[in-house]
């Protein structure tokens, strides 16, 4: 569980004549993680596609396309095909289908490109409608030079002084003066730049006919009758959408498989007559392998499976042995937080194990909340059936056995949406007689209680209030204590995984020290806190030791600059106890405003409960849904957050990816979705 | 002049002190975070599969807000003055 599986070298090799059903056993089987052969011996060469490989993968480019006009987006399969089905039906599916969806969709985007040309010449002629003129009296003219536009000074003077010929309309609009200028063709640069002073911009008019209004009003009825003409071609494709998605998205499927198998002789070394395939499989299932590749070629092929000295050789050559991470179903989703971070190389260790086991008690720890963490598990068993990908289900998967634990701690903390000592009226308190009692045996945690069931624990410390002091100092200690044995654990393995790669200097001197330190520089605190000077001693005594140990080890002085980041590593783990406090006051702040400060006040300052008005209720009520709202959000997100950097940075360092991370195990093979097997 | 050895007086400014210990760590390790987090999003941008590296990286940062909180916790529960006020 916590090793990636053993794997095993193989050879495959056999004659050329069984290429292709070996080739589609592989294929289904899905146990072979090829290792794709460089070309570096000379009397292999690289294979060649087999089949139809043109074929299909000209058809894939053209299903591609259609999807794409479609907006197919990749989704859970509704129904499923057989490979007949898929194969009889692709003829009609590529070739009528998608010449109708693209014949439609070219011409929607057609009928939009029209659309936009109309639009734009309305947006020119509007302006038009101030000046006296047809349309068809703009343009035509060999003699003479037209100049529409805007200009911010009168221009008829200048235009006059330079060509005494001329003709100029105005009309103002809104907030522009629109001039028309004809003058003869000759003058045409000189008026130009005289028009230019007068801040004239142009604007080009549409070559039309008729009244201006007369042709606003034709364009805006061929637009109207443009977009009923795409209103049915759209509705036309959503239908084929409808229609057609499963079909096609199991097409794409059987089309890249399809591709896939003829095209990976590629990743295969080749003579004339034989081909050579290296790859790794899983120890376990070599000789499943071996038994059916055989029995597919027919005895024309011989699997062998390489020696340990001349695997590692190949692996000292630079070649990378694939790791497949190998944990029980409920370990599995915490497999998401370790490859975000890198997929552990072969011979490390895959911390997903230890991830399940600390991450959700810090998540719990953190929230520790009975009423969020039964919130959090209604919307995720909501959610869970929605999003149905892998990557969304075993996010899901990873939160979801967090709440769990936020609801046990909850029970310890005594917190249902806020500590419970302020629902107190619901729930009954401690007497002020039993308060202070507490508060003088320096055992008030405090005054949460169970109603009949009273507390708990030892020396009835549960419920606790995490916001009184007491609790605070207990925690600070959990806190500490979690981060050791965390920190540890991390230390342990790093000595294992140097040990696996034969560094044991590294192990002695590098790693195990660390665990030293952090350890008894922790056990030095508690006899100073405890008073007991001969832990304190003892303590102290193991750091030093630890310390010369890291300067002897193999980064000699240099190991000392390390020293305060051991320290700080487990004073990180006060985040435990800190961000917790964060969302118990949100809480607390909450509960505070609505059942003490609103409630009463909009009541007109009674006391009592029972007599709180109704509009007070409904206000208390909407305030405390919206701050538990967004406490909630919260809730979700830093408790999620600061287990994972806890484990990236102050774990992971100690052991994992110290060599840059691994290659994952992906067989040769397909996952069926929309494929029957 | 008010007495230093007013015990309400001590105890407000020791919380006050708390406040700024964390809160002016966490002003230090947002400035701290902010080139790392901006940098951060650009590579995942460009190659997502940095974004767990990424996630540590600009999360380092954040050890320095955790020192502040750790200061204001010893001033407001573990280091109490020899006045008897016990919040």
């Amino acid at each position: 569980m916590l090793k990636p599986v053993k794997m095993s070298r193989v050879v495959v090799a056999g004659s050329k004549d069984v290429i292709s059903p070996v080739v589609e056993k592989l294929h289904e089987l899905r146990l072979l993680h090829i290792v794709n052969y460089n070309g570096s011996q000379p009397q292999f060469e690289m294979g060649k596609p087999i089949g139809k490989a043109k074929e299909h993968s000209e058809d894939l480019i053209k299903l591609r396309s259609v999807t794409r006009y479609l907006d197919l987006k990749n989704k859970a399969p509704d129904k499923t095909f057989s490979e007949n089905q898929i194969t009889s039906d692709m003829g009609n599916l590529i070739n009528n289908v998608g010449a109708d969806v693209t014949a439609t969709y070219e011409r929607i985007t057609a009928i939009d490109a029209e659309i936009k040309t109309k639009q734009d010449q309305i947006k020119s002629l509007t302006p038009l409608a101030v000046l006296p003129l047809p349309l068809e009296a703009y343009y035509g003219y060999e003699s003479l030079a037209v100049f529409v536009g805007t200009s911010a000074t009168p221009v008829d003077a200048d235009v006059a002084r330079i060509s005494p010929v001329n003709e100029i309309f105005t009309g103002s609009a809104k907030n522009a003066t629109f001039v028309a200028v004809f003058v003869p063709v000759e003058k045409a640069s000189e008026v130009s730049s005289a028009l230019s002073e007068h801040g004239f911009s142009e604007t080009s008019v549409p070559k039309l006919e008729g009244n201006v209004d007369a042709a606003i009003a034709t364009l805006e009825g061929g637009i109207k009758s443009l977009e009923g003409e795409k209103a049915p071609l759209q509705k036309k494709l959503v239908d084929i959408k409808k229609q057609y998605e499963d079909q096609m998205l199991a097409t794409d499927e059987y089309l890249s498989m399809q591709t896939h198998k003829t095209e990976s002789p590629l990743r295969f070394a080749e003579t004339a007559n034989a081909f050579v395939i290296d790859g790794y499989v899983p120890a376990d299932q070599f000789s499943r392998l071996k038994s059916e590749l055989e029995s597919a070629a027919g005895g024309k092929l011989e699997v062998q499976l390489l020696a340990d000295k001349e695997a590692e050789d190949l692996v000292e050559k630079g070649e990378d042995i694939p790791s497949q991470m190998d944990n029980p179903s409920l370990v599995r989703p915490y497999e998401l937080i370790t490859r975000l971070f890198a997929i552990p190389e072969y011979k490390e260790f895959d911390p997903s194990l230890l991830i399940f086991v600390f991450f959700p008690i810090m998540f719990g720890m953190i929230l520790g909340d009975i009423g969020y963490g039964i919130m959090i598990l209604l919307i995720l068993i909501g959610l869970k059936k929605k999003f149905r990908t892998p990557g969304w289900q075993q996010l899901i998967n990873v939160v979801m056995i967090g709440s769990v634990w936020s609801i046990i701690f909850g029970v310890f903390f005594g917190e249902i949406f806020g500590p419970l000592g302020l629902w107190g009226r619901v729930m009954g308190q401690l007497s002020e007689h039993e308060i202070e009692l507490a508060k003088e045996a320096g055992l008030y945690f405090g005054e949460g209680v169970f109603g009949a069931l009273g507390r708990m624990g030892p020396l009835g410390i549960f419920p606790m209030d995490r916001l009184a002091t007491n609790a605070v100092l207990l925690l600070i200690g959990t806190s500490i204590f979690i981060g050791v044995i965390h920190c540890s654990v991390g230390s342990i393995l790093g000595i294992l995984t140097e040990l696996n790669y034969g560094e044991k200097k590294h192990a002695y001197f590098e790693r195990l020290p660390v665990m030293l330190f952090q350890v008894f520089f922790c056990i030095a605190l508690l006899g100073l806190i405890m008073g007991q000077s001969i832990m304190t001693y003892l303590g102290l005594i193991v750091v030093v030791v630890s310390v010369v140990m890291l300067v002897i080890g193999p980064e000699g002085p240099m190991g000392l600059a390390h020293v305060p980041s051991y320290i700080s590593n487990l004073i990180s783990y006060l985040r435990l106890l800190a961000i917790g406090l964060a969302s118990v006051g949100l809480a607390y702040a909450a509960n505070q405003l609505a059942f003490y400060v609103i409630m009463p006040m909009l009541s007109g300052g009674v006391e009592n409960s029972a007599e709180f008005s109704i509009l007070g209720i409904i206000v208390g009520i909407a305030v405390l849904f919206v701050v538990h709202f967004i406490n909630l959000l919260l809730g979700i997100l830093s408790p999620f957050m600061h287990p994972l950097r806890l484990h990236y940075v102050e774990m992971f360092t100690k052991f994992y990816s110290a060599h840059g991370g691994g290659v994952e195990y992906s067989p040769f093979g397909h996952v069926r979705r929309f494929l029957k097997a | 002049m008010v007495a230093v050895t007013d015990a309400g007086m001590m105890f407000g400014l020791i919380a006050v002190g708390a406040g700024l210990a964390t809160g002016l760590a966490g002003i230090g390790a947002g400035v701290g975070e902010q080139g790392i987090g901006a940098a951060v999003v650009g590579v995942v941008a460009e190659e997502p599969g940095f974004l767990g590296k990424g996630l540590f990286l600009m999360l380092l940062p954040e050890r320095l807000i955790i020192f502040g909180l750790a200061v204001s916790l010893i001033l407001m529960f573990a280091w109490t003055p020899n006045f008897g006020i016990v919040p």
